[in-house]
C-alpha cells in the first residue's frame, strides 16, 4: 500500500485538478504534463542509467511529427498517437546504435548535434511543412468522439503522464531495471553478473524516447500545428533542468521539477509582461530562470528537490547491526 | 565445470602480463593461483572472466572456447566473479545488488517489466527468494535493505560473493577475496569457500595471501613474471625451490608467510615438507 500511495496521489491530482483550473491555465497544465512525461524519460536515462541526452526534444519532435503527418494523411488519430512513441523509439534505436558508444559529455554533445541536424532537416522537408510548419492537423478523436476542449487535452496529457510514470516505476523495480541501474555504477561488475550492457543502454534510450514521442503525439493534436521552431534546443535543456532540479533517480523528481520550472517561467512571464517592462523582458527572464535555477540547485541541492524531502519524510526501518560477519 | 586455459598470452604496450599460460581446473576442484605482485594474476583472472581478451591462446569452459565471448555471455554459461575491489552497485539496496547476480539465469526484459506481463511476478519472487538465501549464507541478512554503499568494506566484499552466488555459478572466480579482511572475517570466508567447494562448484582463487590458500586449495598454480613456474598440491608447491626463490625472494624473513598471523606454523611444516618432496 505504501508503495502505491504516490501513484494514487498523482492519479488524484491529474483527475481532480483540471476541472478546477480556469480555462486560461489549462494550456499550462497540458504543457506541464507533457513536459513531465518527457522528463520522466530523461530522469530514467540520467538518474538510473547514467546517460545524458541534450537532444530529448528531438524525440518529442519525432513523435509529434509522426502523429501529425499520419493524421494529416487521414490515418485515425488514435493510430497516429500509438505510432508516435513507437516511431520515436525506433528512431532512438537507430541513432543510439552508433551514438551510445559514446559516454558522458561526448554523448551529451552528440545528442545535441542530432537535434540540430533534425531541426535543419525538418525546415527543409516540404512534405513535413518545411520551415513554415505542418498545418491542419485534425483534433484528436476516437470513433466519433472528438476532443475539442482544453479540458479534454488536460486529461489526455495526464493520462499519458500516468502511463509514463507507471512504466518507469515498473521498469526500475524489475530485473531489467536493476541491470540498468547496476551498469550505471560499474559496467564491469554488471557485465560479470550477466547484464548485456550495450543492449540495455539502447533499450533505456529507446524507452525514454518513447515517452518523449508519446508526449509529442498529444502535443501535435493539441496544437494542431507543428513547426521546427516548436522544438528548440532550449526545450531539450529545459527537460534536463527539470530532471536535475526535481532530483535524478526518483520518480517524483521529474514531476516536481517540471512543475517548479513551468510555474516559475509562467510567473516570470507574467511579471515580464507587466506595463513598464521592456519588450525583451519575458524572453530574458525565462532564459535566466534556467540558468539561475540550475546553478542554485547544483550548489545547494545537488540531489535535487525530491530526495532531501523524501529522506525527511520517510522513517527508515532501523536495521540492527549484525552480530556476526 | 572444467576450466581449460591453453597457451594464453596477453601483452600491454609490448610487455607481457601473461605469457603462454596453460592450466586445467577439473570439475569440483579448488585451484589457487598465487604469485608475487605483478606476476600476472589479475590479468589471468580477467582473461578467464571476460574482462580482457587474450592476444593468443584459448580459454574453454567444459571444452567450449569462450575467449572471444563478452563477460555477460560467460556469466550465462555459469561463471561467477568476485572482484578484488568492492564493486557494489550504488543507489541500490544490498538485496537489489544480490538480485542483479541472478541476471545470467533469468530472462524477463524491459517489455515484460514495463507491461507487467504474466510470469514477471513469478520470476521476481524467485529472484528475491534466491537473493535472500545468498545474503543469509554470507551473513548479510541484517543488511538486506540498507543501501549497498553504506555497508562496511568487509560486508561489501561479502556482498559481492553473495551476488556471484545468486547466479548459481558452476565456476566461481575469486580475486583476492581475503585481502583487507580482519582475522575473524577471513576465518568466516575460508569456511564459506570450503562449503562452496563441498557443493561441487569449481573454484579458481587468485590470492596474494599464501597462508590463506595453503589450507583451502586442492592444487596451486604459481605465476611469476607472467609465466607458470610451478603447479601442484600445496605441500609440493610450498617446498618447490623455484617458488621459494620467486615468491619469497632471497630474504624469506620479510615474506608474507612469516608476517601473516594466520600462518602459525612457519618453520616446522616447511622442514617436514622438504622431506616429502622428491
Amino acid at each position: 500500500m505504501r508503495r502505491r500511495l504516490p501513484a494514487v496521489l498523482l492519479l488524484a491530482v491529474l483527475t481532480l485538478l483540471p476541472p478546477l483550473l480556469p480555462e486560461r491555465h489549462l494550456a499550462t497544465f497540458v504543457l506541464l504534463a507533457l513536459a513531465a512525461t518527457v522528463t520522466v524519460g530523461v530522469s530514467l536515462l540520467m538518474g538510473y542509467a547514467g546517460q545524458v541526452s541534450l537532444g530529448q526534444a528531438s524525440f518529442y519532435a519525432i513523435g509529434a511529427y509522426a502523429a501529425g503527418l499520419l493524421a494529416v494523411h487521414g490515418v485515425p488519430p488514435l493510430l497516429g498517437l500509438l505510432a508516435a512513441p513507437v516511431i520515436a523509439a525506433v528512431a532512438a534505436t537507430l541513432l543510439g546504435a552508433p551514438l551510445l558508444r559514446l559516454r558522458g559529455h561526448h554523448l551529451a554533445f552528440a545528442t545535441l548535434a542530432v537535434q540540430l541536424i533534425l531541426l535543419s532537416l525538418l525546415a527543409q522537408a516540404d512534405w513535413a511543412g518545411g520551415a513554415i510548419g505542418l498545418q491542419g492537423i485534425p483534433r484528436f478523436s476516437i470513433g466519433g468522439f472528438e476532443l475539442r476542449e482544453d479540458l479534454g487535452y488536460a486529461y489526455a496529457a495526464g493520462f499519458v503522464l500516468m502511463i509514463a510514470v507507471l512504466i518507469a516505476r515498473n521498469v526500475i523495480e524489475s530485473r531489467a531495471g536493476r541491470g540498468m541501474r547496476a551498469a550505471a555504477t560499474s559496467e564491469t561488475a554488471a557485465a560479470a553478473s550477466g547484464v548485456a550492457i550495450g543492449g540495455y543502454r539502447l533499450a533505456v534510450f529507446a524507452l525514454s524516447a518513447a515517452f518523449a514521442g508519446l508526449a509529442g503525439g498529444v502535443y501535435a493534436f493539441y496544437l494542431g500545428y507543428l513547426a521546427p521552431g516548436s522544438f528548440p534546443v532550449l526545450l531539450s535543456i529545459e527537460f534536463v533542468v527539470m530532471a536535475v532540479v526535481g532530483g535524478l533517480g526518483t520518480i517524483a523528481g521529474p514531476l516536481v521539477g517540471a512543475s517548479v520550472i513551468v510555474l516559475l517561467v509562467q510567473a516570470l512571464n507574467t511579471l515580464g509582461t507587466q506595463p513598464g517592462m521592456p519588450g525583451y523582458a519575458p524572453a530574458v527572464l525565462s532564459y535566466a530562470v534556467y540558468a539561475i535555477v540550475l546553478i542554485v540547485c547544483v550548489l545547494y541541492l545537488p540531489k535535487g528537490l525530491v530526495p532531501p524531502i523524501r529522506d525527511r519524510l520517510s522513517v527508515r526501518p532501523a536495521t540492527p547491526a549484525p552480530d556476526h560477519v | 565445470m572444467r576450466l581449460t586455459v591453453d597457451g594464453v598470452s596477453r601483452a600491454f604496450g609490448g610487455v607481457y602480463a601473461v605469457r603462454d599460460v596453460s592450466l586445467t581446473v577439473e570439475p569440483g576442484e579448488l585451484r589457487a593461483v598465487i604469485g608475487p605482485n605483478g606476476a600476472g594474476k589479475s590479468t589471468l583472472f580477467a582473461l578467464i572472466g571476460g574482462q580482457l581478451a587474450p592476444d593468443t591462446g584459448s580459454v574453454a569452459l567444459d571444452g567450449e572456447p569462450v575467449e572471444r565471448l563478452p563477460a555477460h555471455r560467460r556469466a550465462a554459461r555459469g561463471v561467477g566473479i568476485v572482484f578484488q575491489a568492492a564493486r557494489t552497485f550504488h543507489g541500490m539496496t544490498a538485496l537489489e545488488n544480490v538480485m542483479v547476480g541472478a541476471h545470467a539465469t533469468t530472462r524477463s526484459g524491459f517489455l515484460s517489466a514495463a507491461l507487467r506481463l504474466p510470469g514477471h511476478h513469478r520470476e521476481e519472487r524467485h529472484i528475491r527468494h534466491r537473493a535472500l538465501a545468498c545474503l543469509d549464507r554470507t551473513g548479510l541478512a541484517a543488511w538486506a535493505h540498507r543501501p549497498a554503499e553504506e555497508l562496511p568494506l568487509g560486508q561489501q566484499r561479502a556482498l559481492q560473493l553473495a551476488r556471484a552466488l545468486c547466479g548459481e555459478p558452476r565456476l566461481l572466480l575469486l580475486d583476492e577475496p581475503a585481502s583487507g579482511l580482519r582475522a575473524a572475517e577471513r576465518e568466516h570466508l575460508a569456511t564459506l569457500i570450503a562449503g562452496l567447494r563441498a557443493e561441487g562448484r569449481t573454484i579458481l582463487l587468485v590470492e596474494h595471501d599464501v597462508a590463506f590458500v595453503m589450507r583451502l586449495a586442492d592444487r596451486i598454480t604459481v605465476l611469476d613474471l607472467g609465466r607458470v613456474i610451478a603447479e601442484g598440491a600445496p605441500a609440493e608447491v610450498r617446498a618447490d625451490p623455484r617458488v621459494i626463490a620467486a615468491y619469497l625472494g632471497p630474504t624469506a624473513e620479510n615474506s608474507e608467510i612469516k608476517t601473516d598471523p594466520a600462518m602459525v606454523r612457519p618453520p616446522a611444516p616447511r622442514s617436514g615438507d622438504r622431506g616429502v618432496h622428491p
